[in-house]
């Protein structure tokens, strides 16, 4: 649909936030309208890439005034586990940050900063939580996971009764089970569970739904039962010679060796996929005693779901990564003894911006190795006996855009509905599977969105923070690492060095806005943008979505409207603010916030 | 009648110059471009070393004069960046902010020396040279240096360490077992190697990877290796092959793994963009593996090939007749690097 211009001209529309040219904000305001939320997720986008919609330059700032305990609790509002995730994260905001455009340099170390915040709380610290008044309904949660303690915690401070269940002897999933100790201490991880754990929800290890407890009795018992069971039956290879001993499951090894055993690897050992999975069994066979530990991956770097740090990390290690390659057959008599690969080419998939894999004919190459380990993926296991749902290929059938399965009062979230993904992103689906069972229990949402506005102050950050480069992460050295699976790699950024990083963060939460009444079309503010961040428009298009659409520019006078701040290319220097004579422009610090319909 | 085509050649190197020749001989009237993010004019990286420690000055690196160029009607871009390629509308980006657009581009931005990660550390610590302002930098520093360690994993390294020898340097060579380009060692070829240098003048010649440099108050470095073996000397060397200039690429949708990925007829994956010389990457059917040549000669031959491809003609790179290089005492097959 084309855009529907106009909305500078549209004089009588009503609305209620601030917005480009057309009014003031002098005093605290919130907002729902459409170009609101547009607004943020254009111009917070690291904010709008995180699944859970941490304020990520508001807990930055708190960094900078040093107050940690703030900084911590901005991130625990919507993420439960802020010292797990400043470790481990995925980092889909970073990937986004207004700092790592092309000309701007890097990316703000988000994650890094957000270790820094836990790690440099006060001891004494106190969290908070905003407790509901008892509800007397009572909900199953099976898998303790990221969704599972991410729908638990919701559910409790909702004020449900929540039993969680787990079949392995401690909870937290893929956090205590699959990846290593080395990228995340267990007294860490335990700790902020036990921070859930508090709320009230009782924790049955050790017991597994559909085995030890009948999904059946659970749906009897409980007024609903939340499955988020994670993905863990892991895919084959399918080639021959896949039975031999010494080839291996990635998830399987990982999940013995995080159970306290040490697996004989060999010295050489193949590792197939591109995945976290795979990048911790490549690392983790390094500190067993393994000399030659190549990754072997479909495509290129380029595309594997990991992100760089972690490919340096592994890198660093010396694990090889090798690129462009199939596995065609596993070689060995009683036990493995070598793998035989063909290359690839890459060509254009058929959808547009990803790349499909052709083998190249009569490419085939052998490797001699002690282990091969396949970490191609897994899938969820969904057979619980008693209880039939449907399914949506492997994974957990939901109702379109719910967590709704074919079964009346059963939900599932995380990845056994989504298939693989990441913590952050399993921690978004828990949460938001509690608040449509809260919704369901209550008859109503008791909890939305909304855009928040302040008006604000210049701050003090400086041009030169512009050009600070991002603080590199302390690490164990290479002895060390391998040393003890259990010496954690990054050492965290002192509170020194997250200041000098804090200080790197635009802002962008902060949005300039010129006022049209009292703007005498100087151009001074035009004359000192470090960017075409300031433009002469005639109107600002209103997207089909309601959001806010492209600046219409113009260089005709006759037809200037207004000259305006492209807050997607501001960079938030206050160049323009402090120059400005009539002092029209204003700064208004706009927030996506979480707020209590009943509050 | 004018033709509207720019050739744009990133690269000022053997393969990029080598192409803009080849195009000019062919079409005299085409806006043909070399863009290069050094100062420095057409130069013969080989003789860096020499260079390096004073045996021939600044002039007798140049291959030829800036006024070819203008002969030539080339343009010469010096001292420019290309800091980001938009395949889809034919446009680079650089460094300082200029856009230049192209009807056919070639990527000849060849290679600069190689940190494996694990002495990413260490890198302050580490000396590399592979471009006219490394060696003018090194220079003073090696003039003052009494004793220097050499980090062997290519053959550039044997070739700066006999010049260091020749400038009377104490000289200390660590070998790479595990890489050293183009080779992989086994103990006895190592052992080899090692026997050569120490009867040519190395102080001492061992296999080994660094474990550990500290920086001592006196300003001298103390290197410990993984075989426990430990020097303290002036300055490290750290020559472990090259690695391809793709950086600006990555994100471009124009396939890269080690190198820029280009077929035998040096196309990528892009209509219209080729690459060429030390920064491409090409199946090698004979060794079933993707292969980054790395040398003067391939990259002369490259670029010839490449622009031929340029101006229409589908001419296919073919693995060369096998050459033999003698290096310390072993035979190396290679048909991309030169002996000068
Ligand atoms: C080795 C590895 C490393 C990873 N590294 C990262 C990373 O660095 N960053 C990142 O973002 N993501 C990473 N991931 C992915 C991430 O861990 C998962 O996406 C995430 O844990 C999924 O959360 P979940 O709660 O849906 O499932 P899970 O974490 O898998 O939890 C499911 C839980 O349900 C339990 N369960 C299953 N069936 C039953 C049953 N019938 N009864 C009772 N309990 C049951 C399981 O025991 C498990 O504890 C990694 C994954 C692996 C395997
Ligand atoms: C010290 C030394 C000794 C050597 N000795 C020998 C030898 O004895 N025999 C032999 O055969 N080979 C030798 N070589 C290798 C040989 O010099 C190379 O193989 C050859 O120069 C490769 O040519 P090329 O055109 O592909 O790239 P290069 O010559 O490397 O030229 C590429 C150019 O592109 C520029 N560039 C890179 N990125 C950008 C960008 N983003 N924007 C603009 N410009 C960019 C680079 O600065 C460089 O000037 C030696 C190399 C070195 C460093
Ligand atoms: S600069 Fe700061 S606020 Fe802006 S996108 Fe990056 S982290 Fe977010
Ligand atoms: S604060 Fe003003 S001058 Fe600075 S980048 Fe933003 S709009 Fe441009």
């Amino acid at each position: 649909m084309k855009e529907k211009r106009l909305y500078l001209r549209n004089e009588e529309e009503k609305f209620e936030g601030t917005a480009y040219a057309r009014q003031v904000v002098r005093d605290i305001r919130f907002s729902t309208d459409a170009r609101d939320f547009g607004y943020i997720a254009e111009n917070i986008p690291c904010q709008d890439a995180c699944p859970v919609y941490t304020n990520i330059p508001g807990y930055i700032r708190c960094i900078f005034e040093n107050r940690n305990g703030r900084s911590y609790e901005l991130n625990r509002m919507v993420n439960i586990l802020p010292g797990v995730l400043g470790r481990i994260c995925s980092r889909p905001c970073e990937a986004r940050c207004r700092h790592g455009e092309s000309d701007l340099g890097e990316p703000v170390k988000i994650c890094h900063l957000k270790r820094a915040a836990a790690d440099h709380k006060h001891a004494g610290h106190r969290i908070s939580e905003n407790l509901f008044a008892p509800s007397g309904k009572t909900v199953a949660v099976i898998g303790s996971g990221p969704s599972g303690l991410g729908a638990a915690h919701d559910l409790a401070a909702l004020g449900h009764k929540v039993a969680l269940y787990e079949s392995m002897p401690r909870p937290g999933g893929m956090l205590m089970y699959g990846i290593p100790e080395f990228r995340l201490p267990r007294d860490l991880l335990m700790l902020e569970i036990s921070n859930i754990l508090r709320l009230g929800v009782d924790l049955h290890s050790g017991v597994a739904a559909g085995r030890d407890i009948s999904l059946k009795d659970l749906l009897k018992k409980y007024d609903a039962v939340v499955l988020t069971t994670g993905t863990l039956s892991p895919n084959d290879l399918g080639i021959p010679g896949e039975s031999l001993p010494g080839v291996l499951s990635g998830l399987d090894f990982m999940m013995r060796v995080n159970q306290g055993e040490t697996p004989d690897v060999g010295e050489r050992v193949a590792i197939i996929g591109d995945g976290f999975t795979a990048m911790d069994c490549a690392r983790t066979c390094m500190r067993f005693g393994a000399r030659e530990v190549t990754v072997n991956i479909r495509k290129t770097e380029e595309f594997m779901p990991v992100d760089e740090h972690e490919i340096f990390e592994a890198k660093f290690e010396k694990v090889k990564i090798i690129g462009l390659v199939n596995s065609v057959r596993i070689l060995g008599k009683d036990r493995v003894e070598g793998i035989v690969f063909e290359r690839n080419r890459l060509e254009f998939s058929r959808t547009g911006a990803g790349r499909d894999t052709v083998p190249i004919g009569n490419s085939e190459f052998e490797v001699p190795c002690d282990t091969v380990i396949a970490a191609i993926g897994q899938n969820p296991a969904t057979d619980f006996n008693d209880v039939k749902f449907k399914l949506d290929g492997h994974r957990i059938f939901t109702k379109n855009g719910t967590h709704a399965t074919s079964v009346k009062n059963l939900f599932a979230a995380g990845d056994c509905n989504t298939g693989a993904s990441t913590v952050i992103a399993s921690i978004a689906q828990g949460r938001g599977c509690a608040h449509e069972v809260d919704a369901l229990f209550a008859g109503r949402k008791r909890k939305t969105m909304l855009v928040r506005f302040e008006p604000a102050e210049q701050t003090d950050r400086q041009r030169a923070w512009d050009f600070i480069p991002p603080v590199p992460m302390p690490a164990a050295d290479r002895s060390e690492r391998l040393a003890d699976y259990r010496n954690e790699v990054e050492q965290g950024f002192t509170p020194e060095q997250a200041l000098e990083e804090s200080k790197r963060c635009y802002l962008c939460y902060l949005k300039y806005e010129i006022n049209v009444d009292r703007c005498i079309y100087c151009f001074a503010c035009i004359d000192v943008a470090p960017r075409d961040c300031i433009k002469m428009i005639h109107d600002v298009a209103i997207k089909p979505s309601g959001a806010y659409g492209d600046f219409m520019q113009t260089r005709d006078w006759t037809d200037v409207r207004a000259i305006a701040i492209d807050n997607k290319r501001c960079i938030r220097c206050g160049k323009c603010y402090e120059v400005c004579p009539t002092q029209c422009i204003h700064i208004i610090k706009t927030e996506l916030i979480e707020q209590d319909l009943e509050a | 009648m004018p033709k509207n085509d720019h050739y744009v050649i990133i690269g000022n190197g053997p393969a990029g110059n080598a192409a803009a020749d080849t195009l000019r001989a062919s079409d005299k009237l085409a806006r043909i471009s070399i863009i290069s993010d050094e100062m420095f004019t057409f130069y013969y990286r080989h003789r860096l070393p020499e260079f390096l420690t004073g045996a021939l000055d600044a002039d007798a690196l140049t291959v030829r004069p800036y006024t070819v160029y203008k002969d030539n009607n080339v343009r010469m871009r010096l001292g420019q960046c290309v800091e980001r390629i938009d395949p889809a509308d034919k446009t680079l980006y650089l460094k300082h902010m200029e856009k230049v657009h192209y009807t056919k581009l070639l990527i000849a931005t060849g290679g600069r020396a190689f940190t494996p990660p694990h002495l990413a550390p260490f890198r302050d610590s580490l000396c590399f040279m592979t471009r006219y302002t490394d060696a003018l930098q090194l220079k003073p520093r090696i003039q003052d240096a009494q004793s220097i360690l050499i980090l062997g994993g290519d053959l550039i390294s044997l070739n700066v360490q006999q010049q260091l020898l020749k400038a009377k340097k104490t000289v200390y060579f660590a070998l790479n077992p595990d890489s050293f380009w183009p080779l992989k060692l086994t103990p006895e070829m190592a052992a080899r190697i090692q026997k050569s240098l120490e009867k040519k003048g190395v102080a001492s010649c061992v296999a080994g990877d660094i474990q550990d440099i500290a920086c001592k108050k006196n300003g001298k470095l103390e290197v410990t290796l993984d075989s426990k073996c430990a020097f303290t000397v002036d300055l490290v060397g750290c020559f472990m092959g090259l690695t391809p200039n793709i950086e600006f690429i990555l994100g471009s949708g124009i396939d890269t793994e080690r190198g820029v990925l280009v077929d035998d007829r040096l196309r990528t994956n892009f209509p219209d963009v080729y690459a060429c010389g030390d920064c491409a990457q090409i199946y090698n059917p004979a060794l079933k593996d993707y292969w980054v040549s790395v040398g003067w000669h391939n990259a002369e031959l490259q670029g010839r090939t490449a622009a031929l491809n340029i101006l229409g003609d589908t001419k296919v790179i073919k693995p060369l007749k096998q050459g033999v290089l003698e290096v310390e005492g072993l035979k190396v097959n290679t048909s991309w690097w030169k002996k000068f």
